[in-house]
């Protein structure tokens, strides 16, 4: 199977690839303990199945043990251990290694081999996500390979290029800025996978690559966004376009740091004055949805029932009066002591959606009298001036986990908080959320501190979209994982009436 | 002859020496910031950061990691590049054959097209048919590279199947295949990508050629020799289009800059793993390293191209001499 990708990949080695294509490719070739299942349930340990850990158990509040599968072996024919996964551990969280899930492992304090099949993970409090803490952000690394290097080298090693792992497929070859080649390893303990390569072939233009799915030349890619694309796809018997729910969302978030947007109720009207749907609909047609607030349909927290902020243009121009901006006779936008309201948002140049989103945000506020004017800025100058502040107003766009715990992340005390969001209400709901022992409890916890956010507005979450694959209608029985598109891969097929000669020659 | 020579491999050595600092300056001064990941997809703490720019000496003053960078080039070391994780001299070596290979081949496809065609308007001037190749290399001369691309790619590539869209190679078949098939298959690879920047450049040429042959044909020399009676085919071969390649040459020689900065494009329409797009991922990526090595790469291309150029002017017109 040849599945086109925009980007190379930067090293195979989970703890410290940062690229899509990195991880993609290491992902089919290193294991975890347990996986989520489709569902992504990270709060109840039914929503994992075993994996390396053949079965693991609650020893205490703070203890889980794994026990590991015994026909478990790495591609060199060793065994893997408990050892491992001590080691793994010890690999994530060493500063030295920059790994940059690191902070996702915080909750626990350590992992012990009690024997060479047992790994003990010992939390520093008990919380409910422990199982998806401890199986989700690792995946285990051969130590008997990698042990001898300096941790500090670990990222520019050759194995990161030759990586030996312990997963489904074995990697075969990589040319830089080419294509990675990965084979069925037909030895893999859980059972040889049915497509017996994966080959990512690296086509950095979204045109070309479409135009190789349609000549036949790749088999799969994993989102199509583009509206024109989607809609060329949909009339082509070649292809066929798999929807799965998305794990990004994208709004305008507002610096708290700076007037006028300190004033609630001043975001609050920008906010009422925005026709989300008609912007979804005029950027995306029916390829989006519109955000029910700071999460996406992926993650087990949505729901259309979310309170939001209701699209009502008299409303907002009457909050906006009664905070002191008024329209002027004969001005065509509204001022308050002679201050013009007026900000800038930022947009990265490489969004092109964000772009024709912000055009239909800045005519809607122009007819409330807020003058919004757009910068395009290159995504890094974006990256660096969000961080640090340096901003009005930017449209932003967040690809979260399975866990609603990101919440936290980008709205309470963390550091990506870029707008200085600051809400006690908020920050005792999610924490609250977060504590709670089971889906049905955590559910209207998050959902409610969602709803406090909507009602805060420190941002308007506009859109996100409807993730579509496309695959090559000769591929069957494919799934797809939200957060991982190809996590199924080892159940998808080919159909026997679709083989090429090349699928023959390269072993299918 | 090796005076020139001397003299002009000293200013491609200070030329190169002036481009690599001020790329090395620019784009360090460039807003954005290395090693931040993609924060809309994985957040790396502000710690995190600060540790891998620590480990490449980013932290330091800008003049101190000039100083740095331009010790270890003299050693022959151009360091390694923060997003790939590998020494960026594997990075290039993997990246400049295919450039190079993607140029050399639309550089020859320019010369063969614009010289023919330049020619065969120069015989038949004036006519019909030179006005429709005048108009025909003007219009193609104007395309923009990456429209021509997609329109290639679109025909020959999705509707008509003839020619893979994109890579260097069979992702599957290839390493399946016998060395002369390889080969075959990167030459299939390669016929888009090289047309596309070979047709826009070979319309460059043919117009240069074109008034380059009208003149020769009027001039004495030529006369003389047709006066002599050498049959007119060795006097348009011997004679005219030996004086009028000249400013051909020299177009070559000036159409490397253009011919790198075009793959840029073309190498990201056609997925061509060259250099142009190493650089064009660098720069988005804000890989210093990665970003100052290419215009290196480039800016030695470029100086010992236009050295090239002018001896191959000098072979091809005994009466210029490599005097200046």
């Amino acid at each position: 199977m040849v599945i086109a990708t925009t980007g190379d990949a930067d090293v195979l080695l989970p703890p410290v690839t940062t690229t899509s294509l990195g991880s993609n490719a290491a992902d089919r070739i290193f294991c975890r303990l347990a996986e989520l299942k489709l569902d992504l349930n990270t709060v109840d340990d039914s929503g994992f199945r075993p994996v390396l850990a053949r079965s693991w158990e609650h020893r205490d509040s703070t203890t889980i043990v794994f026990h590991l599968d015994p026909r478990a072996r790495w591609q060199d024919g060793a065994a893997v251990t408990a050892a491992d996964v001590a080691f793994t551990f010890a690999v994530y969280r060493d500063p030295a290694v920059n790994a940059p899930l690191a902070p996702n492992l915080a909750g626990i304090d350590s992992v012990t081999a009690s024997d060479s099949a047992t790994a003990v993970f010992h939390f520093r409090r008990w919380y409910p996500e422990q199982l998806y803490d401890a199986t989700y952000h690792m995946r285990i690394l051969p130590k008997h390979l990698l042990d001898t290097i300096p941790r500090a080298h670990l990222a520019g090693a050759d194995f990161g290029r030759h990586p030996v792992g312990d997963g489904p497929y074995r990697f075969v070859d990589w040319q830089a800025g080419t294509e990675i080649t990965l084979a069925a390893d037909s030895a893999w303990f859980l059972g040889r996978p049915h497509i017996a390569r994966l080959i990512w072939r690296i086509i950095p233009d979204l045109q070309t690559a479409v135009s190789a799915l349609l000549a036949g030349e790749a088999d799969a890619m994993e989102v199509i966004t583009s509206r024109g694309q989607l809609e060329r796809m949909q009339d082509d018997p070649a292809v066929r376009l798999v929807p799965y729910a998305s794990p990004f969302y994208a709004g305008i978030v507002f610096n708290l740091r700076r007037p006028p947007f300190a004033d609630r109720e001043v975001r609050r009207a920008l906010a009422t004055a925005l026709d989300r749907t008609t912007i979804v609909r005029s950027v995306f047609g029916p390829f989006a949805d519109v955000a029910a607030g700071a999460t996406s349909p992926m993650e087990w927290i949505w729901s259309d029932s979310i309170r939001q902020i209701p699209f009502d243009t008299a409303a907002a121009a009457t909050a906006l009066d009664a905070r002191g901006w008024r329209l002027a006779p004969g001005r065509p936008m509204r001022s308050r002591a002679g201050a013009p309201l007026r900000f800038t948002l930022l947009v990265p140049t490489s969004s092109q959606v964000r772009q024709q989103a912000a055009v239909i945000v800045q005519d809607e506020l122009r007819r409330l009298g807020v003058e919004m004017r757009i910068q395009p800025v290159e995504f890094t100058v974006m990256e660096r001036r969000t961080v640090g502040g340096d901003f009005d107003a930017a449209f932003v766009s967040r690809t979260i986990d399975p866990s609603p715990a990101s919440l936290l992340q980008f709205w309470g005390a963390g550091e990506s908080n870029i707008g200085g969001y600051a809400s006690a209400a908020f920050d005792s709901l999610a924490s609250a959320a977060a504590r709670a022992r089971s889906r049905a409890e955590a559910g209207p916890l998050w959902r409610r501190a969602l709803e406090r956010l909507n009602d805060d507005a420190p941002a308007v979450f506009i859109f996100s979209p409807r993730n579509n694959a496309a695959i090559g209608s000769r591929l069957e029985n494919v799934s797809i994982r939200p957060d991982d598109w190809l996590a199924t891969v080892t159940e998808w097929r080919v159909r026997a009436a679709g083989d090429r000669g090349r699928d023959k020659a390269a072993g299918r | 002859m090796l005076g020139f020579l001397a003299r002009r491999l000293a200013l491609a050595v200070a030329t190169v020496a002036a481009v690599v600092i001020i790329t090395f300056t620019l784009v360090h001064l460039a807003p954005g910031t290395p090693m931040l990941g993609d924060p809309e997809r994985t957040l790396v703490s502000p710690e995190t950061v600060a540790r891998q720019r620590a480990l490449f000496g980013l932290d330091r003053p800008l003049p101190a990691q000039l100083a740095r960078y331009a010790l270890n080039l003299v050693r022959g070391e151009l360091g390694e590049s923060f997003t790939l994780h590998r020494p960026v001299a594997r990075v290039l070596a993997d990246a400049l054959p295919n450039t190079l290979l993607l140029g050399g081949t639309a550089l020859l496809l320019a010369l063969a097209l614009g010289v023919a065609v330049g020619a065969l308007q120069a015989l038949r001037h004036p006519s019909l048919w030179d006005t429709a190749l005048s108009a025909a290399t003007l219009v193609l001369y104007s395309v923009p590279l990456f429209w021509l691309g997609l329109l290639l790619l679109l025909v020959f590539g999705q509707e008509l199947r003839w020619l893979p869209v994109s890579g260097m190679s069979d992702p599957a078949l290839h390493s399946a295949l016998s060395p002369l098939g390889r080969l075959l298959d990167v030459a299939r690879h390669l016929v888009l990508p090289a047309a596309t920047l070979g047709m826009v450049q070979g319309a460059a040429v043919a117009r240069f050629q074109r008034s380059a042959l009208i003149e020769s044909l009027g001039a004495e020399f030529v006369r003389a020799a047709r006066a002599k009676g050498l049959p007119e085919r060795l006097v348009l071969l011997r004679h005219a289009l030996r004086h009028a390649l000249a400013p051909t040459i020299t177009l070559a020689g000036l159409s490397i800059p253009y011919l790198l900065a075009g793959s840029v494009l073309v190498e990201s329409v056609f997925g061509w793993p060259g250099l142009g797009r190493v650089a064009y991922d660098a720069i988005f990526s804000r890989d210093y390293n990665v970003v100052t090595a290419c215009a290196l790469v480039t800016g030695i291309l470029v100086a010992f191209g236009n050295l090239a150029a002018d001896v191959g002017v000098a072979a091809a017109d005994p009466r210029v001499r490599l005097e200046r």
